[in-house]
């Protein structure tokens, strides 16, 4: 029973680090446009696939960190172009279903060219670290980086909302958007930028989780599903909400997954979806925002 | 400095003010006044870029800008100071600051200039560090302004700073704004209050129903009893 | 009674003599939309027909399947557009009646006309689960909620497999509907036929109909239907149940059509699919899901069929270019091309003489309406209180929206509420009408305390209102927008009298888009008279309307109280407005009643002057201390 608990731990608080990526990276496109990119999870899995086709099957450690960083270059620009071609058709309001239709259709794309390219099997990435012991529970190493990669990104992101002149214009936009027009702030151009940000995030995480995601084509809707998930429960738009979302969701996954089977995952992430919604739809750390008539 | 030409605009269909022509002069304060719901804040808002014209020019310095983006507005020396004190709440006074000086390159530019209004407002020196939403709302209000000032505009546009705001506070408002003025920027004082804004103004126009009634020199306009009138309806 | 009608006098020919070049042509929804139907159903029937008279099985296939998906679509168009909730979840319901059916049927051995019954009932009990939801939460996040479900479905299928047969599927023999019965034309064919050709039917019936009118203001706005006595979430109900069931049939006859089903036909991309359909053909439009099955399905699926790999690919671009080329999607796109010659642009030019005559008419006859017996020009000191506040008080925060407020409106005359901004105007409007609930003191409304009440009870009791930005809906027509108030639940169902429908059809079915913001202001406020509201609250009628425009309206608000028989509650920035219309006048600051009297009194209160020019130091001590 110890064991199964520390399976369960070690395995739920590594992927909810990727849930947390996820969530995170929903958040900086959210907090600036109001827009949800659904293209999100293939664009995960799309990394994942770029680490398994360009590394080679006993690649170094130095190899491996330069091709995570070309990896998250190639996906900050797509991400960002993305954005701008997302962005283009809205004028002033995201009250469209334009947003919606387009990053899906994205989603769409991806997921059939990661068909084309690989047929309809999982791959799997080589990757230059051995499992280690945690907890007397073998564990992947992929799940240790991408916790790290986790806390890395989150206080990078932290220090560029806080620290840096077009982070905290980028926080700006989520306070005030009639304000930060009149201060004269490239609204667009910001969005764009926090795109860009989403995609950076999104290609090293799928780089650095390659091992332990599922890289299929139609693998993605459940990332985007697990980290929106995430994202709600935290608080939409609140980084440290995505934080500690990730891992309540990661953990609730692998639980179910053991008491239930692994079919009965969704479900049981459907129903804590429903459950936090109609309980506190502002979320952990959210604010509930008044509306007036 | 700024022209206006035939200028209407609105929300959505609705349009708010109509057909407005008006002169803002540099080195000058040029109250806007009227009652509630006259079209004083949607006039401003025209002008600074965050609402569409349907109709009409707006010309800094001979150079049109109607219709622009605020973005370009604003880099062009127009700029709208909000009403209601308004801030970014969750940033410090310091990023407030940072961010609002769009048209300073280097940190050290900023910092000369920051420590300029420093002298003029040293409550900000003294809170700088600290979240906005902690200031009261007369702090706030001159916050926003030095935020406003901090883009060097050619025009500042004021929309009822001294609402909501400590009565001991409004005069040095007030004297900024003079100030400014005195340096050659142009500034336009939208106001409900008429005595206060006939005083601080060299010229004042007086708006009704979207359409500018009575237009003057302040000092003309202050024994002027057609204002009360258009205020209180006839 | 010189007048004779409520149509704000002489001036009232302001706004109609405006465009009357312009009134011959009828809007887009009544003119195209038969049109659209009638299109709809002829390719319907000819992509079936032609076919099945050629004795070709694979485009026959090929259509049935087009067709079926069409109609799944047609109700995902109805759910999203019509009523406004965003549901991914359409293919679930398709695919749980499908699969009830094939167990009942496949498995089981029931009877088929058993086995599609409970096909049926599974689906319209899913659109009940899913609108559980959307009581509370709404927009994107029913979306994922919605995209969950889909998700879930077939892998329930599978965690099921001994009730299922998992991922082997369920064969179902539907022999016995495939032999021709007419001609070479066999049943299945027409069941098809009928199935699509009604869905389209069924779209545009409920769109006339009073409840496809109540869920669209529901769906664009909860208030707004909520201030006529419409329950919003019972039209979100009834919107997802209405879907079910028809997607549900559209389901249960994809069994026969296919002989088998299998948990991969229901992923989560079928339900996307769907979505695509409706917004790529045209979101909105009646005949949308038909170019949208046709672009997204019979393009990749058939005409690439040699380059099956790049099926998934082409699909993915044909959405995504059409979303971004044609933001309007394909028949959205045709139809604003085919309708820019005609004068759908320009200004409708409203009969308000007409129209006011109408009204009065209408108020006569109504039950409770304005029979002349209440009505009265001055306020009398002995009337019965409608509205009463005790003790109101309300804060946001640390800030004051009404502080320790008592006011009596007694019936008959007009009312008048006035005050600085940010003085608890429309907060106080808003607490009778039930939006803000006060945190001390009490309100009742013709006798009946708000507390526990909710919008829609409160306007039950005969409380009508308009808002800041009129709830004029650009979707509906000019005649559906007015028949608003006849659809309100507190009075009979009403109808135009014959005379003026007809001499007036020109503008009536006009689409309300081309409005002017002066007319919707009208035709809002005409809206809440024909409601039959005895009480009418009214925030800012007159922001945004020109000098001219305002001297209509405050004839037509001395018209409602003296001729209709109403009540007024007139929340004003104009004062010139307000000392024409009100009969008394109420004075808020800060929160506080400050002064209750007949124009003279307000009028010669110095205090009062001063706290709208703000020239004293009096007044700015005050505001000072705000």
């Amino acid at each position: 029973m110890a064991y199964e608990l520390a399976i369960i731990f070690v395995r739920g608080l590594g992927l909810g680090a990727i849930y947390s990526l996820i969530a995170l990276s929903f958040n900086v496109v959210y907090m600036s446009s109001g827009i949800l990119n659904f293209a999100q999870g293939n664009i995960l899995v799309l990394a994942g696939l770029l680490a398994a086709l360009l590394s080679p099957p006993e690649v170094s450690v130095s190899l491996w960190l330069v091709l995570m960083l070309v990896v998250g270059c190639m996906l900050t620009l797509a991400v960002a172009a993305q954005g701008a071609m997302t962005l283009a058709p809205l004028r002033s309001s995201t009250e469209q279903h334009s947003w919606l239709v387009s990053t899906m259709a994205v989603s769409v794309i991806i997921g059939a060219s990661i068909l084309i390219v690989q047929g309809p099997f999982a791959v799997t990435a080589p990757y230059p670290f051995p499992g280690v012991r945690i907890l007397g529970v073998r564990t992947p190493f992929a799940y240790l980086a991408v916790t790290a990669l986790l806390v890395l990104c989150f206080v990078a992101l932290q220090l560029f909302l806080r620290r840096t002149r077009t982070g905290v214009a980028i926080s700006a936009l989520a306070q005030d958007l009639e304000l930060a027009r009149a201060t004269g702030l490239r609204v667009r151009l910001l969005q764009v930028v926090s795109f860009g940000i989403s995609g950076a995030i999104l290609g090293v995480t799928g780089f650095v989780a390659a091992p332990v995601i599922s890289i299929a084509p139609d693998s993605g809707i459940s990332y985007i599903l697990s980290g929106f998930i995430a994202a709600v429960i935290g608080g939409m738009g609140n980084l440290y909400g995505a934080l500690v979302g990730g891992p309540i969701v990661g953990v609730m996954a692998m639980s179910s997954a053991y008491l239930f089977g692994g079919e009965f995952q969704n479900l049981v992430l459907l129903t804590l979806l429903v459950a936090v919604l109609m309980v506190r739809p502002q979320g952990l750390f959210g604010r509930m925002s008044t509306r007036h008539v | 400095m700024l022209s206006v030409e035939a200028l209407t605009a609105g929300y959505g269909r609705i349009p708010v003010v109509s057909d407005i022509s008006m002169e803002v002069e540099a080195g000058r304060i040029t109250a806007v006044l009227g009652a509630n719901g006259a079209g004083k804040t949607t006039l401003v808002k025209a002008l600074g870029g965050l609402i569409r014209p349907m109709a009409g020019r707006v010309l800094i310095a001979g150079r049109d800008i109607t219709g622009a983006d605020p973005s370009t507005a604003t880099r062009a020396g127009v700029r709208l100071l909000l009403d209601g004190h308004r801030v970014f709440p969750d940033l410090s006074v310091h990023d407030n600051l940072k961010i609002a000086a769009i048209t300073t390159g280097s940190r050290r530019e900023f910092e000369l200039l920051c420590d300029e209004y420093f002298e003029v407002f040293p409550i900000l020196k003294q809170k700088r560090k600290d979240y906005a939403r902690t200031l009261s709302g007369g702090q706030q209000q001159i916050l926003a302004l030095t935020q406003a000032l901090l883009c060097q505009p050619k025009v500042l546009l004021c929309d009822e700073p001294s609402i909501g705001i400590a009565q001991a506070l409004i005069p040095t408002i007030l004297k900024e704004l003079r100030n400014f003025a005195s340096r050659g920027g142009a500034v336009v004082l939208v106001e409900q209050q008429i005595q206060m804004s006939l005083k601080v103004s060299d010229t004042a126009l007086v708006m009704d129903r979207g359409s500018i009634r009575l237009s003057g020199l302040a000092s003309d306009l202050m024994s002027d009893d057609r204002i009360r009138k258009i205020y209180m309806g006839n | 009674m010189s007048n004779g009608s409520l149509t704000g006098g002489r001036g009232a020919s302001a706004p109609v003599s405006q465009s009357l070049k312009d009134n011959g042509g009828l809007g887009w929804r009544t003119l195209e939309e038969p049109a659209q139907l009638v299109l709809a159903v002829a390719v319907v029937v000819a992509c079936l027909g032609l076919p099945a008279l050629a004795g070709n099985v694979y485009w026959l296939h090929i259509a049935q399947l087009c067709c079926l998906y069409a109609s799944a679509a047609v109700f995902q168009n109805l759910l999203v557009s019509d009523a406004n909730q965003i549901s991914f979840g359409q293919g679930a319901v398709f695919g749980v009646a499908a699969y009830s059916f094939g167990m009942a049927s496949g498995l089981n051995g029931l009877p088929l006309a058993a086995g599609a019954g409970l096909g049926i009932c599974a689906a319209v009990l899913v659109g009940l689960v899913l609108a559980g939801p959307s009581l509370r939460v709404q927009g994107y996040y029913l979306g994922f909620v919605t995209i969950a479900a889909a998700m879930v479905f077939p892998e329930m299928l599978m965690a099921f497999n001994e009730y299922t047969n998992g991922i082997i599927g369920i064969g179902v023999d539907a022999g016995a509907l495939r032999r021709p019965i007419v001609g070479r034309i066999d049943l299945l064919t027409i069941v098809v036929a009928v199935t699509t050709s009604a869905a389209f039917l069924v779209h545009r019936r409920v769109r006339l109909s009073r409840l496809g009118r109540m869920m669209v203001v529901s769906g664009i706005s909860p208030e707004g239907a909520a201030s006529l006595g419409f329950r919003p979430g019972r039209m979100r109900f009834a919107a997802f149940v209405i879907a079910a069931f028809f997607t549900g049939i559209a389901g249960v006859i994809y069994v026969p059509v296919i002989e088998f089903v299998s948990p991969h036909s229901f992923a989560f991309e079928f339900s996307a699919f769907l979505f695509f359909a409706m917004i790529v053909g045209g979101q909105g439009r009646l005949i949308g899901p038909l170019f949208g099955v046709a672009v997204l399905y019979i393009v990749p699926n058939v005409l690439l069929v040699d380059l099956a790999q790049y099926r998934l690919i082409v699909y993915g671009f044909m959405a995504l270019g059409v979303m971004l080329l044609f933001p309007d999607g394909i028949a959205g796109s045709i139809i604003r091309l085919l309708t820019r010659s005609s004068a759908r642009s320009a200004n409708v030019a409203v009969d308000f003489h007409a129209l006011g005559a109408e009204v009065e008419q209408q108020l006569r006859t109504s039950s409770g309406g304005g029979n002349g017996t209440r009505a009265g020009t001055q306020t009398d000191a002995e009337a019965p209180e409608l509205v009463r506040l005790h003790n109101v008080v309300r804060f946001y925060g640390s800030v004051a929206a009404l502080d320790d407020v008592s006011l009596a409106i007694r019936r008959g005359g007009v009312h008048g509420l006035v005050g600085p901004n940010g003085s608890g105007k429309t907060t106080l409007l808003n607490a009778i009408s039930g939006f803000v609930r006060p945190q001390g003191g009490s309100i009742t409304v013709f006798g009946r305390p708000t507390a526990g009440r909710t919008v829609a009870d409160v306007a039950r009791l005969g409380v009508g209102r308009t808002f800041q930005a009129p709830r004029i809906y650009d979707r509906l027509t000019t005649a559906e927008n007015l028949q608003l108030g006849f659809d309100a639940p507190a009075r009979a169902p009403g109808r135009w009298s014959a005379a003026f429908a007809e001499a007036n059809a020109g503008w009536l079915h006009r689409e309300a888009a081309s409005l002017t913001h002066g007319q919707r202001r009208l035709i809002e406020l005409y809206r809440v008279a024909l409601s039959d509201a005895e009480l009418l609250l009214l925030d800012e009628p007159a922001a945004g309307l020109s000098p001219d425009e305002r001297v209509v309206l405050g004839r037509l608000v001395r018209q409602l109280c003296s001729e209709g028989g109403k009540t007024i509650l007139i929340v004003e920035h104009d004062l010139n407005l307000v000392w024409a219309v009100a009969d008394r006048i109420s004075v808020l600051e800060s929160g506080r009643l400050i002064a209750d009297g007949t124009p003279d009194d307000i009028r010669g209160n110095p205090h009062i002057e001063r706290l709208f020019t703000g020239s004293d130091d009096e007044a700015e001590v005050s505001d000072a201390q705000r």
